[in-house]
Parts: C-alpha cells; structure tokens; sequence
C-alpha cells in the first residue's frame, strides 16, 4: 500500500453554535520500499462544511439532543458520505455547552449517530489547541519560527492557546464569550453569566438580569472584557484580569509574536458597525458589541504583538476538530484488530532515564510503583485501565528489551489481574518488537495493544481508531497536559 | 632556461614568506580566538570512542535550530572551517570513519558471537579478501568444504532458513545480529513458522542465497548481511528475504529491509518486522516486487 484516503468528521457543539465539516487525509508512505514502513498524514482536505446553526435548546441549559441528531442526518446526506466510510474524528462539545447537565448524554447519542469513529468530548485545553490549528496558527508559529497566540472566542468561554514552532505550549481559558449577558432588542438583560459577576464587581461595571442596559454601559462591558483579556495574555495585568480566567491560570508571561482572534466573535469583528441597541442585539446577545470592540482595541491601542487574520473564523474549532486532531501511530506495531477502536484511555508515564532503563534494580521498582499508582487511580476491573507510555528508552538492544517486557508483564498480571487487554505505548520505534516479547510471555493473557511514535503525556486521555490498511492506527490525543487539575 | 626559472620562482617564493611573516608580526592576526582554541583541543578530544556530535560554529546565530538540522541528519553539517579548509577535528573524524570502513572490510566476526547462537561456519570461493573484493562471482557459490558441511548438518526442506554472512562488513554482523537475530526468532514463534538450521557464511554476497536455496530447497531464506560500509556507519547490516530461492532468480524477486544499524532502522524492529515480511511470503507464495505487503 503506498498511500490511501481516510474520511474523517469533525463536529463542533458550541454554546451559541453547532456545525459539522468532512474532511479527508491523505496517508502516504514516507519511507522507502528498503526501510520499515512509516507512513503520515501528508495532506488535509476539506470536502464539506454544514452552514452555521444555531445550537438548538430545550429550555435554557439543556440541548436538543435529538434535533441535534436529525441536523446531522441531514448533514451527512447533503455531504454525500455514509457513516460506515468515517475512520476517524472528532466531536467537540464546547464552552459553556460542556458543562450543561445534559453534554454527557450528547456525545453518546453523537457516538452512535456520526459513524462509530473516534469520538472526543474536548476539555477547554483541546478546544483551544484545536482552534487554534483550526485558525492556522500553529502553521503560521512554524513559518515565522516564534510565537504566535490565537483566541476563539465563541458563545461561552474564548479559548487560547500560544504555539512555538508548531507546538503548542500553553492553553488558558477565559470567560469571555458573546452569550454571557442577552438581551432583547430594546436593552432589557435576560441572563448575565454568573461566571463574570466578580470582574464585573473589580471593574465597578454593573449588569443585572431583568434590568435595562444601555448602549453605552454595554460598550464599556465590552471594552473592558477586550482589554481585560489582552492584558492577560500580554502578561501586562493579570490581579483583575485573571478573574475572567476559567480553570488554571498561567504561571508565566510567554512573548508573544503575532495574535489572531477565531469565533463567531472573531468574525464579529469585521461585521458592519453596530450602531444602537436593535443592531447591537441581534442574536440575541452582545457579542456584536463585543466584536467591535475587539476591533476598536485592536485598531487604538498598542499591544506588543502583531494582529494577524486567522485563516478561519467561526468554523476555526471544527475545522480544527475534524482536520486536525487525528495522527496515526507508527506502522510497525503490535494489535489486535479486533480490539479496536478503544476509547478515552487515560494515560501513565513510564518516563526513566537512559541509565535508569539499563538498571535493573530501578527498573523494577518504577515499574511497580507506575503499575500502584495505576491502581489507585483507575481500580482493577476487567477493563482496559490504561495506557502505559513508556519514554526516554532511546536505543533499545535485544536484552534490554526482554527485562523491560519481563517486568511490565509480570506487574501487571499481578496488579490487574483480571483485565483482558494491556495497551502499551513507546515513543521510539519499538512496538512490534516490545509487543511480540509482551505476547510471548502473556500469551493472550492480557491480549497485547502496543503502538509507537505518539507523543503523549501524563494526563492525556487518547483514542485509538480502527486499523487502515492492517496496522496504520489512527489516533486521537486529548491532551490536558496544560491543565494541571486533570 | 628551466632551472633558471626554477631558481627565479624559488627566489619570490622565499621573497614572499619573509614579507608575510612581517606582515605577521606588525598585524597580529585578530581572528576568532575561539578557533585557534577549538583547533588545539581537537587534539586530545578525537582519541574519544563515539564523539558527540555536535556543530562546530563558535557563534551560531540560532543554536536551538542549527542542533535541531544536525538531528535531522547524519551529513557532517555545521563543521565549521579554517580559512576554506575544514578544521583538523572534521579531517581526523573523516579519516577514523574511512578507517573504519576499511577495516569493517578487513575484519572478521567474533567467533564468540557465532558461538553464542550455535553458526557454524561454511565458506565460499571468495579464497581470500583480495579476491573477494575483485571476484564478486566467487562469493556466491559455496566451496565444496561448505556444500557437505550444509549436506550433512542443515535440516533440508526447512519453512525458513535463517543464514548470515559477513558481506562486506564483519562489524555490521558485531554490532547487530544480538539484536536482529533474537528478535527474528521470537517474531517466527509468534506466528509458528519452524526454521531450520542457521549458519554462518564467510565470504558471502548477496547472492549466495541462490546457491544456498538449490541445496536445501527452504520455502523462504532470509540472509542476514553485512553492508557496504560507508562514511555514516561501518555497522550498517541488511536482511535479503526470497521466496524459493535457486539458481537463475532476478533481482526483483528478492525484498530487502537495509540500513539496520543503531542509528538507522532499528535492530529489534527490524528483527520483529522480518517475521512479518516472512510469513507474508509464505502466505502469498512471492517476494520482491511481487509481494503486497
């Protein structure tokens, strides 16, 4: 096989909006016919992208979980796919969607109804990696070799994240969002988000539901909530500022390059001017003032940083969520088919160094306390608990090889017992060699998952796909790694 | 005429050397100190057994991206220079590294590593490395020591038959076969193929498989063999896969994973995908181009 398309799905549930794109990834085979096989995503095609709609609501905070199914019937027929051609993807339930009591619920019901492909339901950390990837930053971080930050700022929460050539390195979550206060066309306030009642209060701003606003009090609200996060981001305020912080806040001031705005607000920001209450509320809400604020900030006032266009706007998050989440493993590995997809493994990090490896003595006892704490963490159940990423090996010789598969057999049939499959992950060119010494001694009990060169984390959750063509495996990486409450 | 001219050119040659040492000593040479430095401790760091590799600008402008290059490759980048001649340190790291090949070349395997996996040794008609280097043809054909050799102890008729030979490079099968060859046959336990009798071949081209699968008649062979050595590595092994192997087979027919060395493919990946690539031969009843694999 030297390369083959795979179909993948990006579905994005936001606070305000809901939308879906296809795409399609082109593996291709980047070694030579002489070499083991590797093969890598070379090239992302958008083939299809649903209009924007608006997120349907029973009540106030619940979804439609079902009209959101029958939207994407729809979808899926005017695209022209069926669900069975879908190898991979990603749904993201987003900002303030996620923690409606109902989210849960969704990503099942999207689970059955959208192919039975990888399914994610994104953290605020992976909406924003996403976006940003989505919105051509990352691309845009590797060719000027820096620093570049995008923000997509939607209905709920805007989600930013700061690559440095292609990586991304950090990810913060603010309350800042279109939805958080609405209205109606005459100024009266239906719902002010609780989530920016204390930044209101420092910034001696005021907005109540069931009061009357003002054009100008919401112009103030907006502008300050602009400023608010830029100063954050800059690292030029963050005591007031960081009230709007949703989660963790950052620890470090980053330089920043160049900076670009996604969403609905993002492309709010280039909409024609709003000019009174009735322009100003026309979804319903203020995030056409809060666009044009963006905008206004961005044209007076000095950042130190160069305000770029995304690439997209409103699409940014699924585009992203569609495109860019998938990787694939290394192509010589160690499965069995039928196994997959398994999805949602946490990971565990066997990260030792070179020395450590080659010790015995540590060895054991690494691999024992690595196998504790999985216990205490994720119980002994039949399932898979798992994944146990294993890094800073760097060449492994044959002997090598065996202690290590020696010891992570022998601990884990003692800690989990009873648990059917062991899911094992190298960062170096391994797998099929590690998973063939596990498979010798283990002999089907546990079953033997091991795939290389995906780089995980302590933290990550990841999604394992379907093998295309026998033994390329797509994977999803949920990374929370920036997020140190996971 | 000529030794006059002779003479004249001697005459402005010393003419010019008094006047540039002058010039030496009125305008002391400003240049990069830190060169003069580097060259002086060349002397002592090339004794070293795998030096680091590391770039040898004195300023570079972005560090992190000029380590990252010399990462992505195993060119001798970033090496820096003296006038335009490369520094000492790059001319004896050049020189060891043709050394090495040389003698990965002239070298014999470790008769203890044969040992220690049970090889017994069969030759070819190579007759000595002289020969062997001009005599391509010899080292496909057994000598008639090593045709009864084969006879009398190699089980006939095997599913897979495992045979390794130096090739042009002894150290390749040193510095590897612990690795690949382990790993291989775990790889065939796991997808219960039997194997049958291995052996080492001294002297041995690639080729030498034909002649080897004439008299046992094994349904696959895989040749282990040391590589042509080059300035990168001297330790460089490939594994020659074929489908019935005998007289008279092309090219094409044979598959082949190269560059299994610590740095390149990888030995215990290259070990486990072999069994792969077997069984998928045996499967398919092909190999070479033939071979979907």
């Amino acid at each position: 096989m030297e390369e083959q398309w795979i179909k993948s799905v990006g579905i994005d549930v936001g606070t305000s909006t809901t939308k879906m794109i296809v795409s399609r990834l082109r593996l291709g085979r980047m070694s030579s016919t002489f070499s083991l096989p590797r093969f890598q995503i070379v090239e992302r095609q958008l083939l299809y992208a649903s209009p924007v709609y608006t997120t349907p609501l029973i009540g106030f905070d619940e979804i439609d979980a079902e009209r959101i199914g029958a939207i994407l019937k729809d979808e899926y027929q005017k695209a022209g796919i069926s669900l069975s051609e879908i190898k991979s993807g990603a749904v993201i339930i987003t900002g303030e969607t996620a923690s409606k009591k109902n989210a849960q619920h969704i990503v099942h019901l999207l689970a059955e109804r959208s192919g039975d492909f990888v399914v994610a339901t994104a953290g605020a950390d992976l909406e924003g990696v996403l976006a940003g990837k989505g919105a051509g930053a990352q691309k845009r971080s590797q060719a000027i070799a820096g620093n570049v930050v995008n923000v997509d700022i939607g209905g709920g929460t805007a989600n930013a994240v700061f690559f440095y050539r292609g990586k991304a390195i950090a990810t913060v979550t603010f309350h800042v969002g279109g939805r958080l206060i609405r209205l109606d066309e005459r100024g009266a306030v239906s719902y002010v988000s609780p989530n920016i009642t204390s930044w209101l209060t420092a910034k001696g701003l005021s907005v109540r539901a069931g009061e009357t606003a003002t054009y100008a009090q919401l112009q103030e609200i907006a502008l300050q909530m602009s400023r608010s996060m830029l100063d954050y981001l800059s690292g030029r305020e963050r005591q007031i500022s960081g009230l709007l912080v949703s989660g963790q806040q950052m620890q470090e001031v980053i330089p920043v390059e160049e900076f670009s705005i996604s969403g609905g607000v993002g492309a709010l920001m280039h909409a024609d001017p709003v000019r009174d209450l009735t322009e100003v509320s026309r979804y319903g809400d203020f995030g056409p003032m809060l666009g044009q604020m963006l905008q206004q900030v961005r044209e007076r006032e000095t950042y130190p940083f160069r305000w770029i266009e995304p690439e997209q706007t409103v699409r940014a998050t699924v585009i992203g969520a569609g495109m860019q989440s998938t990787e694939i493993s290394g192509s010589t590995v160690h499965i069995k088919p039928e196994l997959l997809p398994i999805k949602n493994l946490p990971i565990l990090k066997l990260e030792l160094a070179r020395e450590e490896w080659e010790n015995p003595v540590r060895l054991h006892q690494e691999a024992t306390s690595v196998y504790e704490l999985g216990l205490r963490l994720f119980g002994s159940s039949t399932a898979i608990p798992f994944a146990l990423a294993l890094s800073g090996i760097g060449y492994c010789s044959y002997a090598l090889l065996q202690r290590i598969a020696q010891e992570l057999a022998d601990a884990y049939k003692r800690y989990f017992s009873e648990s059917k499959t062991m899911v094992v992950i190298c960062e170096t060119d391994m797998a099929k060699a590690l998973g063939q010494a596990l498979f010798l001694r283990c002999k089907g009990a546990p079953e033997i998952i091991c795939i290389d060169q995906v780089r995980v984390e302590y933290g990550d959750y990841i999604d394992l796909g379907e093998p295309i063509s026998g033994t390329i495996i797509p994977v999803v990486v949920k990374t929370l790694a920036f997020d140190e409450r996971a | 005429m000529e030794q006059q001219l002779d003479v004249l050119v001697d005459r402005v040659v010393a003419e010019l050397q008094k006047k540039l040492a002058e010039m030496g000593k009125q305008t002391p040479v400003q240049a990069e100190p830190a060169l003069v430095m580097q060259e002086s401790e060349d002397l002592i760091d090339t004794a070293e057994a795998e030096p680091e590799r590391t770039a040898h600008v004195p300023h570079p402008k972005w560090e992190a991206g000029l380590q990252e290059l010399l990462e992505s490759t195993p060119a001798r980048i970033g090496v820096w220079r003296t006038g335009v001649r490369p520094l000492t340190r790059t001319m004896l790291q050049l020189r060891r590294d043709h050394a090495a090949a040389v003698d990965a070349v002239y070298g014999e395997v470790d008769q203890a590593l044969l040992d220690e996996f049970s090889l017994f040794t069969v030759e070819t008609q190579y007759d000595n490395t002289e020969n062997y280097l001009k005599r391509p043809d010899m080292g496909r054909i057994l000598n008639e020591e090593g045709v009864r050799l084969l006879q009398e102890r190699c089980q006939m008729r095997p599913q897979v038959q495992i045979v390794v030979s130096d090739g042009l490079s002894a150290s390749a099968i040193d510095a590897n076969l612990r690795d690949v060859l382990p790993s291989l046959l775990d790889s065939l336990q796991s997808y219960g193929l039997s194997c049958g009798t291995p052996f080492f071949v001294k002297g041995g081209r690639v080729a030498s498989m034909d002649h080897i699968g004439e008299l046992l008649e094994p349904e696959v062979l895989v040749l282990l063999i040391g590589e042509r050595p080059g300035l990168v590595t001297a330790h460089s092994m490939s594994a020659y896969m074929c489908y019935r192997p005998r007289k008279g087979i092309v090219e094409s027919e044979r598959t082949v994973i190269s560059n299994i060395h610590a740095k390149g493919t990888s030995p215990i990946e290259a070990g486990a995908h072999i069994g792969t690539i077997l069984s998928k031969m045996l499967e398919q009843k092909a190999s070479g181009v033939k071979l979907v694999l």
